[in-house]
């Protein structure tokens, strides 16, 4: 460390610049972490922020909520931790100016524990009637506010804005939710289909709603579309920018190490042990790699406060923290590299 | 006189195989004591460089036996060989062997970290610094200082361990001519001083008038002068 720290503190440009390096790497691979967080989020926020442990969809929906329909002699009486979903995907337009919104309705019961218990308003308050609707609060951004009026689709219905709610996203867009009565209307199905789905907030046994598809939560998601195609994608980009960081860091130490081989030369003829200038290498690697690492997390972390929040980019902090962990572990495995060529150096040289 | 600290018996060294065989050192017996400065002399490629890695303990000899310290350095593993020189053996190099990003103390504290125990005293270091006349040089780094002041500096830090046995290789090499009688003198100080056993391999005649005993190389064949 002494060795480590010493040298960095004399050669602050050139060590500035390793870091640079390093901060750019990680931020560039903390923005990938941060977007794929994000739109996992769009994708996701809704059923993972109203506590969704199970979904029940129709048995040949191959479990996609836009296919699903249940009849009402399919959906036995709910218990107070089930609720009816009626899903689909829709146009909004604001009466009173034209831009056009691409959404997912929700229909709910106010009677069920989604609408009872479980959307966090920001804003206004829960639909009394069909023909008011609560937003995901993303939409303010986009100039819509409470009290304004839209359509849905080719509907004739006038529908109020109640309320905004946080994290009513699903499958990469904003949520309106409104009632059932809506969805059948949206949906163009007659009055025999119920909902899309029913959502529970906790296990349900499969001999309840012996007509339906269960499915975990997990599962879902992951069968949401594009949802684990854009994961794997993102996934596969990190891990290369990871490997490319590896071999990026470990030349880098590398040419470090070869310039500076006559000096450690010098003291192993001394006698000083290998293993101290090994454990320097490695000491000023991680020392590198935590100064990197957190401008590049800070960074990141400041980008994210900048970004309008139509950007899909968000941190959790945990996958963030393990990634930064992944760098410094990438870190050293770099700077072994060098190790073995300090093992190589002959004292000898030191006398050439 | 005293028993040898260096001891060379019937040492041969040798490069290669069959028709590019090389001898650089052939039967070589030689022994240095403590309180003696000893010369080596001889042009590029003679064997001084191998003579001098081969007395420290950083090679081994092909044939012979070579005694450091009392200990047969044919028996030492490399780990006991890096302690025999740490603890032992002061080494100034052609190229001062300073750290470039350590200023004259850190060049010390170095050591320290390595090496707690054994060392110069604070004051007795002071005092070589001021003998060396370093000692208001002790913040300043081996750029900063002068050609003169970076060979004290590596003299002063070959000397910090304390060790019995010191070799200097080439430490006239890009001095003037007064700087090499400063040299000179303090390589002989710290064998009739300090009375450390002194080794200088070097091409530098001016060197002469300092040593205790002078041998010669060539073609890997010592000779005694003085």
């Amino acid at each position: 460390m002494f060795l480590a720290l010493k040298e960095i503190k004399h050669e602050k440009l050139r060590y500035s610049l390793v870091i640079g390096m390093i901060v750019l790497i990680a931020y560039l691979i903390l923005m990938l972490l941060g977007l794929m967080q994000g739109l996992g989020n769009e994708n996701t926020a809704a059923v993972e922020s109203w506590g969704t442990k199970q979904v029940m969809l129709d048995k040949n929906a191959n479990v996609s909520m836009n296919q699903s329909l249940i009849k009402k002699d399919e959906a036995q009486d709910l218990t107070k931790h089930e609720a009816l979903v009626g899903q689909v995907p829709i146009v909004m337009k604001g009466i009173n100016h034209g831009q056009k919104q691409s959404m997912q309705y929700f229909g709910l019961d106010d009677s069920q524990y989604l609408l009872k218990n479980k959307i966090q308003l920001v804003s206004g308050r829960k639909p009394r009637n069909d023909h008011e609707l609560i937003l995901d609060e993303s939409l303010k951004e986009k100039g819509y506010r409470l009290g304004q009026q839209v359509k849905l689709n080719s509907l004739t219905t006038k529908f109020k804005v109640v309320g905004f709610a946080k994290n009513a996203k699903f499958n990469i867009a904003p949520l309106a939710i409104g009632s059932l009565n809506t969805w059948q209307a949206l949906k163009g199905t007659g009055p025999q289909f119920v909902a899309s789905g029913i959502w529970a907030d906790q296990k349900v046994s499969n001999s309840r709603q012996n007509k339906l598809a269960h499915y975990d939560v997990k599962k879902f998601i992951k069968k949401l579309p594009g949802y684990t195609a854009q994961n794997t994608t993102f996934e596969f980009m990190i891990g290369f920018l990871l490997m490319i960081s590896l071999i990026v860091i470990a030349i880098f130490l590398y040419i470090l190490t070869m310039q500076k081989e006559a000096q450690y030369a010098v003291l192993r003829a001394q006698g000083i042990p290998a293993g101290f200038i090994v454990w320097s290498i490695i000491a000023q690697s991680v020392i590198l790699m935590v100064s990197g690492v957190i401008v590049a997390t800070l960074l990141a972390v400041g980008t994210s406060l900048a970004m309008p929040s139509t950007v899909p980019f968000m941190i959790i902090w945990p996958q963030t923290m393990l990634l930064d962990l992944a760098l410094l572990i990438v870190g050293i495995v770099g700077s072994l590299l060098p190790v073995r060529m300090i093992l190589k150096i002959d004292p000898v040289d030191a006398l050439q | 006189m005293e028993e040898a600290t260096i001891k060379l018996v019937n040492v041969n060294k040798h490069y290669g195989h069959g028709r590019g065989l090389v001898y650089a050192l052939q039967d070589i017996n030689f022994s240095a004591h403590p309180g003696e400065l000893t010369l080596i002399l001889g042009p590029s490629g003679s064997g001084k460089s191998t003579f001098l890695t081969i007395a420290g303990g950083l090679r081994q000899p092909s044939s012979g036996r070579v005694m450091l310290a009392g200990k047969d350095i044919s028996k030492l593993n490399n780990k006991e060989r890096d302690q025999l020189r740490l603890n032992r053996v002061g080494f100034v190099l052609q190229s001062y062997n300073l750290l470039p990003y350590l200023n004259v103390d850190e060049q010390f504290e170095l050591v320290r970290k390595v090496k707690p125990n054994g060392n110069l005293t604070d004051d007795e270091l002071t005092e070589l610094l001021e003998e060396l006349g370093i000692a208001d040089l002790r913040s300043q780094y081996p750029d900063q200082l002068s050609g003169g002041q970076n060979q004290r500096v590596a003299i002063a830090r070959a000397l910090y361990t304390n060790p019995d046995i010191v070799l200097a290789d080439e430490p006239t090499a890009a001095l003037d001519s007064a700087r090499v009688v400063v040299v000179g003198k303090e390589l002989q100080r710290l064998a009739d001083q300090r009375h450390k056993t002194v080794i200088v391999v070097t091409h530098d005649l001016r060197l002469k008038e300092h040593a205790d005993r002078i041998y010669h190389i060539n073609d890997g064949k010592l000779s005694r002068e003085k």
